[in-house]
């Protein structure tokens, strides 16, 4: 199954146990999972259904309690600490929902940090381009409080591509903002992430958001209890939910 | 729950959450009470041990050179308490051996009398003080070095010389009595002891009827008003009664140190501890508020959120407060205990170390004797105090700081603290700029930050600047200013009965002739021999002070040369008048350097000197003016003239006096003991070894050195916790957002590069403030020092180690540190730290 060319993301099994005996509490249990290159993908659920858990472990944050997380076809739960970091630097980008840029550094530096840290050369033209896209041409001196929450998680959004990683991952990035900025960011991920032919893995509340992805997992107690195209959001319930996909 | 117990529990809460900072500022403020407490003890200690010693010694002045009529007058004198005389009576003449007959006397005690009013006598340890013509006493060590047997009734035959001069008699004395034994530390040269033994004054009387003895006694006296007169009165009394008998000033000797320590308790320790206290306290204060300082900083948000649940202003001072009284209330009394047993323990031990090496045992027993006091409430509580307000006053910033914080502002607050908008930047971001950023980020807090590390290292090389030049060798040199032995010619000026001890008798046989160097030369481990010390007699027909004894008979002083080299030293201590080598040379003109005889002896610049000099039989005239007046730190004679005219004198005699030795370190006690073989052959030779001067050295400085290294290793704690409170807290403060620079990629290599590099620049940044101000205060720290003849410094000693110790020890614990606290960090992991605060 691994070695379908286009599936970038995938897991095995995947568990994150936390606590023992009475108190063991299974944040991710058993999830098989596959993500195709260039999908969008949303992951909904209540809160501690797991949503944050299974983003961290596919991002490489996080160790499985047991199971497997394939990145591009390789088993990067089994890797150490400095290999993570570096697949973390060149092949995932991750934005947050509270944006979490590094107060010190103004917007272009914290645009190219991943860069940075690699040692990589910087495609300026490319980094030019995405800062235009998400509009901050006219912030890349400012310092990250300066700005309003709309312009920090752009700054996000543009930090995580830089790097031209194959993924993103997105923990609610429009929680922290409007409606309205958030429908805006969240366009403006969703196109960056065409433009630039990236993979786009979202966990959200969102019913507008889930409705943008091309697909909608949904968790519940650590399991996944539906996987298809979003549906329109139950009348009844007010939760969005999704179609079973064959 | 009550208002008062939610802030008390809070200030609990909070004490326990936050740890390490209550466990840092917890020690900072258990070293500064246990410092100042230890200062405190140390200083009553030397009180009480000075007022002891000096009770050994408790006469308010020495009157010197009176007569029995002077004596008999101050005996009924209505102001003295107390009168012991004593007299020299002869010169011991047993080969090397330093050492004098005397005879003592209580004459009047009227704190001590019998119910018949009677003075005590003096006390023997067995026997009986003398009272035949033939009875003498002195302690057992005394009589085993004259070749006696140290019995009562045993007999001692004598040699010597009445008041110095005279023929030499020889007589056989019964011993009367003994004295406590003393214990003669070994391997001493016999010409650094000085020995004596009490005589009857029978013996004298007779001496005196037969005209070959004088009496000049000295008197010990006491007067009365030592409990209710200052200083300056009780030195008036002492003068009034010298006046009564007609003594002039300048042979009253006052027993300063006793009656200083009488009159005027203890001003000097006072003071010294006082000042030691005061930089402590406000070195303390600047670490404790620092990292209150740092605290308040951290804990911003979480004073916001205290305030919008409606924490008042003073709820919130309250809380700091009371964090600051609960860490107080266990630190300051774990520092006071410490503060008073390890002094209590280390003090007599530093004083019995130093007195071991001391010349005889009669100190050592001194020592033992004491009952220290160390103890004193006052000090006690002073200290509690001291540290409580010095806790009160570092809180004061940070609590302004925290009275100030706006809830709103608060919650939302992301440390940045300048008011920047933006930032320059770099093109690319590698983690030097990361390091950068952050210290740059807030530039305050780093000020802060190097500059109370900079001062705690400025102190440190400020101290070890002076301790460094505190040097036993230094001391040492003052009597062998070169080599490893001195052979130093023995020589009188002014011997009337036995010429031929006279300098210029002594250069007629030129002991220190080639054949002798020679000698000198071939003992295996000599490396280099070099005589020194041209030393001539003058005498002057004028009437010259310097040229008279106190009978007004003429004596002969020596005169000596000064060198090129030895301007910059004669000038740095230029009193009067102007030194210039080349117009000295070609007015044959001499300076003079020594202060007091100048002014003893009435000279004053542009004297004019008629002078004849001894070279051998030979003398020479010589005409000369005194051009000026200093007093440097090298032995020079009293008068000196430049080498060059020195060199025209054409002396016909070598005029050496000394000679100095280099011998191989390996060989040194071989040639030890050549050499002592060598000069035993030589009345005349007295020879002076490098160890043996260290030793004496050695045990005069220990004394202050050891509790300065002491205490300065003590400023190095508190320095280096001031280190780890910025470095933990700068780390722990930032767990999120290093946290999510790992979530981005910054690897934990690059993690500790980033964190070591803030580290080298806090110390780099406290380097080149120690290493400049710190050295720059060394140095004028020092030349007070030398100023004030502290501890016998004459040189500066770079403190170097010192400076590398401070390099490296900061360098490493920095590292050591940021390593020790990345790893307690990844304990949690990446994802719990990004929570962190969330």
């Amino acid at each position: 199954m691994n070695n379908q060319t286009d599936i970038i993301l995938q897991t095995e099994t995947l568990c994150k146990y936390y606590g023992s005996g009475d108190n063991l509490v299974k944040a991710v249990d058993h999830i098989n999972l596959q993500i195709r290159q260039g999908e969008f993908v949303s992951i909904v659920g209540k809160s501690g259904s797991g949503k944050s858990t299974l983003l961290h472990m596919l991002g490489a944050l996080d160790n499985p309690t047991s199971g497997k997380v394939f990145l591009d076809g390789e088993n990067i739960a089994s890797l150490k600490a400095d290999a993570l970091s570096t697949i973390r630097r060149r092949k995932i980008g991750f934005i947050f929902q509270s944006f979490n840029l590094i107060p010190a550094l103004n917007i272009w530096e914290n645009i190219v940090l991943p860069l940075g840290l690699d040692g990589k050369p910087l495609d300026e033209a490319f980094i030019e381009d995405i800062i235009a896209t998400l509009g901050l041409a006219e912030k890349k001196r400012s310092l990250p409080n300066t700005l309003s929450g709309g312009q920090q998680q752009r700054c996000a959004i543009a930090r995580a591509i830089a790097a031209k990683p194959s993924i993103i991952l997105a923990d609610e990035p429009t929680g922290n903002l409007d409606t309205k900025t958030g429908d805006e960011v969240m366009a403006l991920l969703k196109t960056s992430a065409k433009k630039y032919g990236q993979t786009l893995v979202v966990i959200t509340h969102n019913e507008e958001i889930a409705q943008m992805a091309d697909r909608t997992i949904m968790l519940a107690d650590g399991r996944i209890v539906s996987d298809g195209i979003p549906s329109v959001k139950n009348r009844e319930t007010g939760e969005v939910t999704a179609h079973e996909q064959d | 729950m009550s208002k008062t117990n939610t802030i008390s529990n809070l200030a609990l809460q909070r004490l326990r959450y936050n740890k390490s900072r209550t466990l840092l500022t917890g020690i900072a403020i258990l070293l500064t009470t246990m410092l100042l407490m230890a200062i405190g003890t140390v200083s009553v200690g030397i009180f009480n041990l000075n007022r002891q010693m000096a009770s050994f010694t408790d006469y308010h002045a020495v009157f010197r050179d009176i007569t029995p009529a002077q004596s008999a007058i101050l005996r009924s004198h209505i102001q003295v308490e107390a009168l012991t005389t004593a007299e020299v009576f002869a010169d011991i003449e047993n080969g090397k051996m330093n050492g004098a007959l005397a005879y003592q006397e209580i004459v009047r005690d009227d704190r001590h009398t019998d119910e018949e009013g009677a003075s005590p006598t003096l006390q023997v340890e067995s026997g009986h003080y003398p009272e035949a013509e033939d009875e003498i006493c002195s302690s057992p060590a005394f009589f085993r070095r004259v070749g006696a047997e140290p019995v009562i009734g045993g007999k001692a035959t004598l040699s010597f010389r009445v008041d110095g001069k005279g023929k030499i008699q020889t007589k056989e004395f019964t011993i009367s009595g003994l004295f406590p034994d003393e214990e003669v530390a070994e391997g001493l040269d016999d010409s650094r002891i000085m020995w004596s033994a009490q005589v009857s004054k029978v013996l004298l009387s007779q001496y005196e009827e037969a005209g070959l003895y004088q009496p000049k006694l000295s008197a010990n006296l006491r007067v009365y008003g030592e409990d209710e007169l200052t200083y300056d009165e009780m030195k008036e009394r002492i003068n009034a009664v010298a006046a009564d008998i007609g003594l002039p000033e300048e042979n009253v000797n006052l027993n300063t140190e006793y009656l200083r320590i009488m009159t005027d308790p203890g001003t000097e320790t006072m003071m010294i501890a006082g000042v030691i206290c005061l930089v402590v306290i406000l070195f303390s204060a600047l670490v404790i508020y620092s990292i209150y300082y740092v605290g308040v900083i951290t804990d911003i948000q979480e004073i916001g959120k205290l305030k919008a649940l409606g924490a008042s202003r003073r709820q919130i001072a309250g809380m700091f407060y009371l964090q600051g009284a609960i860490v107080s209330a266990f630190s300051i009394p774990a520092g006071l205990l410490i503060g008073f047993l390890l002094p209590y323990f280390l003090f007599p031990l530093v004083l019995y170390a130093t007195s071991t090496t001391a010349l005889t045992l009669s100190y050592r027993e001194a020592i033992d004797a004491l009952n220290l006091h160390m103890f004193s409430l006052p000090v006690l509580f002073a200290v509690a105090a001291a540290v409580l307000i010095t806790v009160c006053l570092s809180l004061q910033k940070p609590i302004r700081m925290a009275k100030r914080v706006s809830p709103v502002e608060a919650i939302r607050y992301q440390e940045s603290t300048t008011d920047k908008k933006s930032r320059k930047g770099h093109h690319t971001v590698k983690v030097s700029t990361l390091t950068f950023a952050n210290l740059t980020r807030n530039k305050r807090r780093t000020a802060v930050t190097i500059l109370t590390m900079g001062l705690s290292c400025v102190l440190f090389i400020c101290v070890s600047a002076v301790l460094s030049s505190v040097s036993a060798k230094d001391l040492a040199r003052w009597n062998i200013a070169e080599g490893d032995f001195r052979i130093s010619l023995d020589y009188s000026r002014n011997d009337k009965e036995y010429p031929e001890n006279n300098l210029d008798s002594l250069v007629q046989k030129n002991y220190f002739n080639e054949a002798f160097l020679a000698q000198l030369s071939a003992i295996e481990g000599v490396k280099k021999i070099q005589p020194a010390h041209g030393i001539i007699l003058s005498s002057s027909d004028t009437d010259y002070a310097l040229y008279q004894n106190f009978d007004g008979e003429p004596i002969r002083s020596d005169l000596s040369y000064f060198t090129r080299e030895d301007i910059p030293e004669l000038n740095e201590y230029l009193i009067q008048g102007s030194i210039d080598y080349d117009r000295m040379t070609a007015n044959r003109e001499v300076l003079c350097t020594y202060e007091y005889s100048f002014t003893q002896n009435g000279l004053s610049i542009g004297d004019v000197l008629t002078l004849t000099l001894h070279d051998g039989d030979r003398e020479i005239p010589f005409q000369t003016t005194l051009t000026a007046l200093t007093q440097p730190e090298t032995d020079f004679s009293i008068l000196v003239m430049t080498e060059e005219t020195w060199n025209e004198l054409g002396l016909a005699y070598d005029p050496t006096t000394d000679i100095y030795l280099y011998v191989e370190d390996a060989q040194y006690d071989s040639v030890k003991e050549a050499l002592k073989e060598i000069v035993s052959g030589n009345e005349h030779f007295t020879l002076y070894s490098m160890d043996e001067e260290m030793r004496i050295s050695r045990a005069s400085i220990a004394l202050t050195i050891y509790p300065a290294y002491l205490l300065l290793a003590l400023i190095a704690v508190i320095g280096f916790i001031s280190l780890i409170n910025t470095m933990i807290t700068s780390i722990v403060t930032r767990k999120k957002e290093l946290g999510i620079l790992q979530a981005i990629g910054l690897s934990d290599r690059q993690l500790v590069n980033m964190l070591s590099g803030e580290g080298l620049v806090f110390t780099a940044g406290t380097l080149l403030i120690s290493l400049t101000l710190g050295n720059l205060a060394g140095w004028l720290f020092y030349k007070w020092a030398k100023q004030a003849h502290f501890m016998g410094i004459s040189r500066y000693h770079y403190p170097l180690w010192e400076s590398i110790g401070l390099a490296l020890v900061l360098l490493g614990g920095q590292l050591l540190i940021t390593r020790f606290i990345s790893r307690t960090m990844k304990k949690e992991s990446l994802i719990e730290r990004i929570r962190n605060q969330e």
